[in-house]
């Protein structure tokens, strides 16, 4: 018995080992043009909620368009998504067609599970703008990884009423980063302290919209270490210090930092057209003194976030899932999906649609109409390889930097060195 | 007698086919991750990707790693802060709720409320108690004390976060000692009252003495559990534990690199061996001081 308990112990301990190895690189059928048929799953990031009539009628046109098909949709709540698609990843039991954001796709690509589009569905190319579909390339590899889904832009909310108050113009609000530190440093100053006027620490889009180049040039390493990004932190130490940084900020989450501007504890905070909804359901008293301002850039581009639809590169029905993914992305459905929610279609063409350009005199066409201008030369400026442990570095040496721990400086070359680190161990 | 024995013969492995499912789902559900855990931590396994046999390295690594002794610092300064309040302050809750007097299961619900609460609720309510504008700030402004960062220095968040864990735990422990308490003969006390000891003498020579082991385990248990922490401190600190990181423990740091398509989890199994042995041995120490106190 000891014997056959030693052997079961061995088994035990040989079997975890057995799945060491070199694999990941298995790349997976890339053709796509035989019969489009057979069952497919398709899974979306936190849609069903409301928009779940819209997808099944999606699903039901594509299933009618291509008899022999059959589609399966799940929604995966916001919350822990990347955590569920690693653990369908790694089991692999991901789905055929999966919503994605390219900072997702870019570890999926490297361990071969997403299907190389330029090869597979490369006629497609053209239908969309052509910064969107580059968003789902991944530095060191050739190909794009993902359809272009919605992209997202938004302006910058402030609080008309805690302008007025710190002696600011409502109507002038800040226009460029230096009027922008001015303004909240003078707010600090004129509430002792009270109200702040941003609530969160730069990120790696800040350092981007700021100017400050963020990787090299060949994608192997970071570099936003530079003059002007130790220019960016050396401001927000200042604003930090003047409590025109709000002193949670170092623990804040887009979330939190949403709703101190909701309690109107800070006076400024980039949002989206969906805001605009929350703000008139949540705080109607913020809402009659809300202004809408453009996003602060110095390099002439605002920020924008992409959506993808990937299709796994093991599926069974490849002609299938890519056939569904081109069509839950092609112009006509993004069209119909952007009338049902406050997103930017990213087909070419679509953002001169009457619907993006023509004022009806709300605020939210004039939000929606001045974002689907900004989109059309905006820019994702997180780089797709910005891993989560990557942003947690960078906050944790900004944080030091703001408490005064350590030089701004001394900051930024630290957090590059930890994201080169940890880019070398990604492989 | 002679039946038995032949039922015995006959049937040598019935009592494995009555332990199977047990040892299955323990094997599948217990026994196999932590073998797996072990094996690798000899790995540079990445979620997607399987990893290779790196011996000590990652061992190696923590050692350099300056969040490695962030959270084994923060973790054994939640055992100090939290372990002696929750070996004491129920016991003390206990003795107030033991009698029976009109009224006091009302107040013994009471006390166990938060045992049964959930903990992301629990935490997600002090955080707004807490809060630069929360209610204990207004109350604090109210008797002329200024805006104190409870959620934003790094000391006083995890004080805040230990005092969370610690009113969570209270009724929980309140039970055992109560259960303890229970069997405490009452002509102890009565003898020891006749001899003129006072209260808090009679709690000192009598409550204390009898009550001991169950001190023991609750030291045991809370400690272990203090050590572990994650949920109390992820709540209030945030994802990236604090500001700068400085209020991570060492499981926030395990979730934190193990998880997502690019968690390490080589290098976060080898932070959960670490978690491992040094609560084993948390247990060994509680439970050897135990026997050397033994009269």
């Amino acid at each position: 018995m000891p014997r056959r308990a030693l052997a079961a112990a061995a088994v035990a301990l040989v079997l975890p080992l057995s799945a060491c190895g070199s694999g990941g690189d298995d790349s997976g059928p890339t053709d796509a043009s035989g019969k489009i048929e057979g069952d497919i799953t398709f899974q979306t990031w936190n849609l069903r909620a409301n928009f779940k009539p819209y997808f099944e009628g999606l699903v039901a046109d594509f299933e009618k368009k291509y008899p022999g098909t059959r589609v399966k949709w799940i929604d995966q709540p916001a919350e822990g998504y990347p955590d569920k698609i690693s653990a369908d990843a790694a089991g692999g039991t991901l789905p055929d067609v999966v919503n994605v954001s390219p900072d997702l796709v870019a570890p999926l690509a490297k361990a071969g599970m997403a299907l190389d589009l330029d090869k597979a569905a490369g006629k497609y190319k053209s239908e969309y703008l052509s910064g969107a579909w580059a968003s789902h390339q991944v530095p060191g590899m050739s190909g794009t990884y993902a359809f272009p889904w919605y992209l997202n832009t938004g302006p910058l909310f402030y609080n008309k009423s805690l302008f007025t108050r710190a002696g600011l113009d409502p109507s002038s609000p800040p226009k460029t980063y230096g009027d922008l530190f001015a303004d909240a440093l003078r707010m600090a100053k004129k509430s002792d302290g009270k109200v702040a006027t941003l609530a969160n620490v730069p990120t790696i889009e800040d350092f981007g919209r700021y100017g400050v180049q963020l990787m090299n040039k060949e994608g192997t390493g970071f570099a936003f270490n530079d003059a002007k990004g130790i220019e960016l932190l050396t401001e927000y130490k200042q604003l930090y210090d003047a409590k025109a940084l709000d002193p949670q900020a170092l623990t804040a989450t887009p979330e939190s930092s949403g709703r101190k501007f909701l309690t109107e504890a800070v006076a400024m905070n980039p949002g989206s057209a969906l805001d605009l909804g929350n703000f008139k359901k949540q705080a109607p008293d913020l809402y009659k003194n809300i202004g809408i301002t453009d996003q602060i850039t110095s390099t002439g581009h605002v920020n924008m976030y992409v959506m993808g639809v990937m299709v796994n590169s093991r599926t069974a029905h490849t002609p299938a899932a890519v056939a569904f993914a081109h069509f839950v992305t092609d112009a006509h459905n993004q069209m119909s999906f952007a009338k049902k929610v406050a997103i930017f279609p990213s087909t070419a063409g679509s953002l001169d649609d009457p619907y993006f350009t023509k004022e009806d005199g709300t605020d939210e066409t004039r939000v929606r109409i001045a974002a689907a201008k900004s989109l059309k030369n905006a820019v994702n400026y997180t780089p797709v390889l910005f891993s989560d442990q990557m942003k947690t570095a960078l906050r944790n040496e900004v944080a030091k930097a703001l408490q005064g721990k350590q030089s701004p400086k001394a900051a930024l070359d630290n957090a590059v060195k930890a994201c080169d680190q940890l880019l070398k161990q990604q492989g | 007698m002679a039946g038995v024995s032949r039922v015995r013969r006959q049937l040598p492995t019935s009592p494995w086919l009555f332990a199977a499912p047990g040892l299955l789902i323990t094997g599948a559900f217990v026994l196999y991750p932590f073998v797996s855990t072990v094996v690798n931590s000899f790995t540079d396994r990445r979620t997607l990707i399987p990893g290779h046999f790196v011996g000590l390295a990652n061992f190696r690594e923590l050692l350099h790693d300056d969040m490695f002794w962030t959270g084994l610092r923060n973790s054994t300064l939640y055992i100090v802060g939290v372990v002696p309040a929750l070996v004491i302050l129920p016991l003390l809750l206990a003795l107030l709720v033991q009698k029976n007097i009109p009224g006091i299961t009302f107040f013994r619900s009471a006390f166990y409320t938060p045992v049964v609460a959930s903990v992301v609720v629990v935490g997600l309510i002090w955080v707004w108690l807490l809060d630069e504008r929360g209610l204990v700030n207004s109350l604090l402004r109210t008797v002329g004390i200024g805006r104190v960062g409870f959620l934003s220095d790094q000391w006083l968040l995890l004080l805040s976060a230990m005092a969370v864990t610690v009113w969570k735990g209270l009724g929980y422990y309140m039970i055992i000692y109560l259960a303890a308490l229970a069997n405490v003969p009452r002509e102890l006390h009565e003898a020891a009252a006749v001899d003129g000891a006072g209260p808090v003498r009679r709690f000192l020579t009598v409550t204390v003495p009898a009550v001991r082991s169950t001190m023991v385990l609750v030291a045991a248990l809370s400690s272990v559990a203090a050590f572990k922490v994650f949920s109390e401190v992820y709540l209030m600190a945030g994802p990236s534990g604090g500001p700068a990181g400085e209020d991570t423990t060492l499981v926030m740091l395990v979730q934190r690199t193990g998880t997502g398509l690019t968690g390490r989890v080589g290098y976060a199994s080898a932070l959960s061996v670490v978690v491992f042995v040094v609560t084993v041995a948390l247990m060994l120490l509680v439970l050897r001081a135990d026997r050397r106190e033994e009269p």
